[in-house]
């Protein structure tokens, strides 16, 4: 009569995890260092979660790949199911166009740009590994001033995350890898919820210059849902200057609740790829032709912002 | 250029010494000067050794008279050696270089100098491009008294090029370098018993090793190039990596406390951080070594993790000295 009843406890994760404790206990009082105790205590989970805790010490000791510019595919890979956790239930995101993108070779996402936390980078990179069919995780320029905050700045150059500057891009494009840029830049990020979706200037169409000279095509992508997620009421200027922050926005829950305050609100998402405007038969030489480069950047801030409005009117209600 | 003559300052370090026996055997080569204010102890048969500090003017009778046809210029210091003092540093690099140049130009017979400068020109910045390119050199300000130093040196150079524009300058820009047989900033920091990093900070690096950085200074003697050229192994490494390969603790500090805490260290007789690579712990440097393939032709054997790697096991004793792996 008690041995079926072992076996059924047996299975339960916590005892698994009591077991694990217990072992890795005893293996660090026998003297043996960290990561051989962990490998050790591992051995008596079940297989699935003892391949990634042996992924984990595998980590611990060294042994992963970061590329040259600190994208550790491995460590986005983890997170995937976290960030498909954000796309799917929290924000019941639908994507369109993705075949838009080129599977292969150089090419320039645009997108509206709202709030500091790059959260429209991150689904626009689900939208394209879910949905397309030569999936790439896709690099974004981040404002440069993130790369000061400690913590941020691992984290988003694990994910593909790179400071912004014209070298940077340029350097990308050159190496044929899907680059995603946000021209509105800080006036996107910083502008009022009562201004949302109404696109900022293109900077002086610096991106449309860069795919000129590299001659990756440019794909518009309107992003509906992100300016929602932070609604920004106001701003501090004296907390912005304290922060070093470009500026200091204040929500309805930042910074009120403090890190919980950083949660974003559910909003539903709405993903369109526009379609790609080539500019490789222009020439590299062209990039310095203003009039090419702002009529460039015009017709893709229009494009942009009409398939937001098309989005908008499509989605309704922006929360339930 | 058969029969050339060939000088070469801060002959008894390491580099240095390593790049005289390679000089030595090359036939084209026909007379080589080393300068040092000690001398080297490297067994160096063919060269002439003269014991000059380049600080002093002796320089300005030396090198006219030697009627070399190249100079190569390896002794800008990257730290103050043992017991000296930073100012002491700061005259050798800049002083030394300016002696140097000035003797340079009373030499007729120069055709190129090939200087062995720092990547520490750039900085380390947390905006700064992921791969500076040689044209990139000034883009921020100055922060430490050797990025300034090297900025200048780099100056004195450009001038003496625009001058003298059938003297080919080659101004090399090394990053930190690594190796078993080296006593640098980042051998020195591997060294530590507990490795302080910035709480939150990971940044990417990037080293020459020591073979890299000698085959580079060699190729560019061979084929110097007009203007500044980056040396490094290729790709970069990211430092919590590096300290989980260097199997050592790691102590983060948050930003505020990283000074005092290191300052305290070095009282204890812990490793002292010069402030060039405090910077680097924090937002990291790496260079773009397209220049360097292309025009001076060579191509680092190395990537900086399997230079890094090689060092720690040589060090740890796992593999023979001497024993090379190609990257």
């Amino acid at each position: 009569m008690n041995s079926p009843r072992q076996t059924r406890v047996q299975d339960l994760p916590l005892t698994a995890a009591i077991a694990f404790m217990r072992r890795f206990r005893g293996a660090l009082e026998s003297g043996v260092e960290l990561p051989i105790a962990l490998s050790t205590a591992a051995a008596g989970l079940p297989r699935s979660s003892r391949a990634k805790v042996e992924r984990a010490v595998e980590r611990l000791g060294g042994d992963y790949e970061e590329d040259e510019w600190g994208f550790d595919e491995e460590f986005t890979e983890a997170a995937f199911p976290f960030f498909e956790f954000m796309y799917d239930r929290w924000w019941r995101t639908r994507a369109k166009g993705v075949n838009n993108v080129p599977g292969h070779g150089r090419a320039l996402l645009v997108a509206n740009h709202a709030g500091v936390v790059p959260w429209d980078a991150t689904m626009i990179g689900v939208a394209l590994l879910r949905n397309h069919p030569l999936p790439r995780y896709p690099r974004f320029l981040v404002l440069n001033w993130a790369f000061e905050l400690p913590y941020a700045s691992v984290l988003l150059r694990k994910v593909g995350g790179v400071p912004a500057s014209q070298h940077n891009a340029r350097h990308l494009l050159e190496e044929d890898q899907l680059v995603a840029v946000f021209p509105e830049g800080v006036k996107g990020a910083g502008k009022d919820y009562s201004q949302r979706y109404r696109l900022q200037r293109f900077g002086r169409g610096g991106y449309v210059e860069l795919a000129i000279a590299t001659g990756a095509p440019l794909v518009p992508v309107a992003v509906v849902g992100s300016e929602e997620i932070y609604p920004k009421l106001g701003e501090n200027r004296l907390l912005a200057r304290l922060s070093g922050a470009p500026y200091f926005p204040l929500t309805p829950l930042f910074p009120w609740l403090g890190p919980l305050g950083a949660v974003p609100l559910p909003s539903k998402w709405r993903i369109e790829f526009c379609e790609a405007i080539p500019t490789a038969h222009y020439g590299p030489d062209r990039a310095n032709d203003q009039r090419l480069v702002l009529e460039l950047s015009e017709r893709v801030q229009e494009t942009i912002q009409q398939k937001l409005y098309e989005n908008l009117v499509e989605r309704g209600s922006a929360f339930v | 250029m058969a029969g050339r003559r060939v000088l070469i300052t801060g002959v008894s370090t390491h580099l240095g010494a390593q790049a005289a026996l390679r000089l030595e055997q090359d036939p084209e080569i026909e007379h080589l000067i080393g300068v040092d204010s000690a001398p080297p102890t490297a067994p160096l048969q063919r060269m002439e050794f003269i014991e000059a500090d380049i600080r002093e003017p002796e320089m300005l009778s030396i090198l006219p008279e030697s009627r070399v046809d190249m100079v190569i210029h390896n002794n800008i210091l990257r730290r103050p050696r043992q017991g000296m003092s930073p100012q002491a540093a700061h005259d050798i690099n800049v002083i030394g270089t300016l002696q140097l140049l000035t003797a340079c130009e009373r030499a007729e017979t120069i055709k190129a100098i090939v200087v062995r400068g720092s990547a520490g020109i750039y900085g380390a910045e947390p905006s700064a491009p992921q791969f500076f390119t040689e044209e990139m050199a000034r883009l921020y300000a100055s922060r430490t008294r050797f990025q300034r130093d090297v900025s200048e040196i780099e100056a004195y150079f450009e001038n003496y090029a625009r001058r003298r524009p059938d003297v080919i300058c080659t101004m090399l820009r090394y990053q930190p370098a690594i190796g078993t047989v080296l006593n640098t900033q980042v051998t020195r920091y591997l060294a530590m018993p507990v490795l302080p990093t910035f709480l939150g900070f990971d940044p990417r690096l990037q080293f020459v090793h020591q073979h890299d950085g000698l085959e580079a200074l060699v190729a560019a003697v061979k084929n110097p190039v007009r203007g500044a050229v980056n040396v490094a192994s290729a790709g970069t490494i990211g430092l919590t990596r590096m300290v989980r390969l260097a199997r050592k603790p790691s102590l983060p500090l948050p930003s505020g406390l990283f000074g005092s805490v290191v300052d305290v260290g070095r009282r204890v007789g812990l490793e002292s951080l010069s402030d060039d690579f405090r910077r680097l712990l924090r937002y990291g440097r790496a260079v773009d070594l397209r220049r360097l393939t292309e025009e001076v032709g060579y191509r680092p054997r190395y990537t900086t993790t399997s230079a890094l790697v090689e060092y720690l096991s040589m060090v740890r004793g796992e593999l023979a000295p001497m024993h090379e792996t190609a990257a």
